[in-house]
């Protein structure tokens, strides 16, 4: 098996996550034991948010970390575990919200791949960036 | 982003009306408008307002500046309005070549109409101190009110405030007083008996560098504003709304910090490693504070807080410029007069024009530009609305009808502030409000 950052990686999808990760240097803590769960937006979820946004934040390595924590969650967590509570506390401090069961939604994001079981955790796939709020 | 917008507004009825009583407005917000009704005039009201505003905040950001980071606790402040020639040229973060990321294509310096305007005041030119003492100048006073709002109502989203009370806090800060008075002995010495008093000046400094990094993006944005309008760019109120959407993104993630300089030596009372932002930290708890809430202010209209004229819970203030009654001299909401006087200085003809043709003409050109502004507030009000629905909420032209109902429980939720008497949102859905 590989780790969550590996898995991002070899799928393809998550060029803007993993260069997100790199510029908040965040590297190191998600290659760490864990486990965690990760919602992982696609690069498109990255693009679609207007422009500017994603460079401000990569300018500003500490606030754009904030964001990321805010997409992992303690523990490794299965979509049948993750739909037992309203809402589950985030790294960054906010609660992530999950808002329906089928379709599968966390916050404002619908999961497009659940379940994807990695050696430090568990990657969910998101449709669109989630913010605290 | 303007372009997602457009297409948001194509959506078909998947949902049943809505029955507020400012289903007009929902329905509007819903399909991508703003609070403000589409008309030309309205569009030109907020631009030329916009402009005149923004010059005064060019002043604004930079003297809070440089208050926060330099004058500090100066405990006789009476030059604060003095601000150095270092911070008058303090380039803008966000516009001109040499930011790191420009995001707006203005200069980074001072507006040229700020310059002639400290050159020269209503008046004519000379010393600075005589301006002063004349109050021919720009009203800091107001950005003051502002900041004062902000640390008052505390509480309003954002960790700012709860940083504020934490121990890092406390340290950081024990650390600069210290090394601002180091060799003052009475100054060390009222700080040892009175360590909360000299601490709350502090976060009030603290707030005063966080209004100053909120207002240092707003006024390259106002201006970019005025400069599409006049080159026939915006086609609507909505076109003017997305723009500011697309601004409210775009610096969303601006670090919201308060650093202290005693000569080239910079003290970190709150480091930007913190994370916090000005969407969350700054931006959110200003129009809560400043645009709902404020304070009764005492002018012509005094309030009797034993009389319950006040409410009880401070989220229920409404004395914000959303709810003002406008007056030519100080009345409920933000102390309105010395902002109405800052922007009189710098109305761009058209809006002089609109102004001679209604009511008592220049006679009255105080209260016209205050509604003015108060429309063009409803507008960035309704743009924040729009942004926290695009960051936390659905597409407007989403399919599924739960989602579309989130989104109109929201819109739904935001029009219920504006339910009370006070609020000026059915005023300002009519062209005869002036």
């Amino acid at each position: 098996m590989a780790t969550i950052l590996e898995t991002a990686a070899s799928a393809g999808a998550f060029n803007t996550l993993l260069a997100a990760v790199d510029a908040a240097g965040l590297r190191g803590a998600l290659e760490a034991e864990g486990p965690f769960t990760v919602f992982a937006p696609v690069d498109d979820a990255f693009a679609a948010l207007p422009p500017g946004t994603v460079q401000t934040l990569v300018d500003n390595p500490p606030q754009l970390a904030r964001i990321l924590k805010f997409h992992v969650l303690a523990g490794a967590h299965r979509r049948e575990s993750l739909v037992q509570q309203a809402e589950w506390g985030s790294l960054e401090g906010a609660p992530v919200a999950i808002r329906r069961t089928e379709p599968f939604e966390i916050k404002n994001a619908t999961v497009i791949n659940a379940d994807i079981i990695c050696d430090n955790g568990i990657v969910h796939v998101i449709d669109r960036v989630i913010l605290p709020g | 982003m303007t372009a997602t917008l457009a297409s948001e507004r194509t959506q078909a009825p998947l949902i049943p009306p809505s029955t507020h009583r400012y289903a007009e407005v929902i329905h509007r917000l819903e399909a991508g408008g703003s609070m403000l009704p589409d008309t030309p005039e309205n569009l030109k009201q907020i631009i030329g307002i916009y402009k005149a505003y923004a010059v005064p905040m060019d002043f604004y950001w930079r003297d809070l500046l440089y208050i926060a980071e330099r004058v500090f606790l100066n405990p006789l402040p009476a030059f604060k309005y003095f601000i150095s020639k270092e911070y008058l040229d303090r380039p803008n973060s966000y516009a001109g070549d040499q930011s790191q990321l420009r995001i707006w294509r203005g200069t980074e310096k001072a507006h040229p109409e700020l310059l002639e305007f400290m050159a020269r005041g209503e008046t004519r030119a000379m010393p600075k101190l005589l301006h002063h003492l004349w109050h021919d100048r720009v009203n800091m006073e107001f950005a003051e009110a502002c900041m004062q709002a902000m640390l008052w109502h505390q509480g309003m989203g954002g960790r700012f405030n709860d940083y504020l009370e934490s121990d890092a806090y406390k340290a950081n800060a024990d650390r600069a007083i210290k090394a601002y008075f180091k060799g003052n002995p009475l100054m060390l010495g009222l700080y040892a008996l009175f360590p909360d008093m000299f601490l709350e000046q502090v976060r009030q400094l603290s707030y005063t560098a966080n209004l100053g990094l909120f207002w240092e993006v707003m006024a390259p944005v106002f201006f970019e504003m005025s400069d599409i309008y006049d080159e026939g760019g915006f086609k609507g109120v909505p076109d003017a709304m997305d723009f500011l959407v697309n601004g409210i993104f775009a610096v969303a993630g601006r670090p919201i910090y308060h650093h202290l300089y005693i000569g080239e030596e910079c003290y970190e009372i709150i480091p930007k490693s913190e994370g916090f932002t000005w969407l969350y930290e700054a931006a959110l708890p200003y129009v809560e504070a400043v645009f709902y809430r404020t304070s009764p202010f005492r002018g012509t209209k005094s309030y009797n807080a034993q009389a319950g004229q006040v409410p009880v819970d401070q989220a229920d203030f409404h004395y914000g410029i959303l709810y003002a009654d406008v007056y030519p001299v100080g009345s409920a909401g933000i102390p309105p007069t010395l902002l109405m006087q800052d922007m009189l200085h710098f109305l761009p003809p058209y809006l002089r024009e609109i102004y001679k043709e209604h009511r008592r003409g220049e006679e009255d050109e105080l209260v016209q530009l205050g509604i003015t502004f108060q429309r063009s507030m409803y507008n960035v009000t309704s743009a924040v609305i729009q942004a926290l629905r695009c960051a936390l909420l659905y597409p407007l032209d989403d399919t599924d009808p739960e989602h579309l109902m989130a989104n109109r429980r929201f819109f739904e939720a935001q029009m219920d502030r504006f339910l009370r008497p006070e609020a000026r949102l059915s005023d300002i859905q009519t062209q005869d409000y002036r």
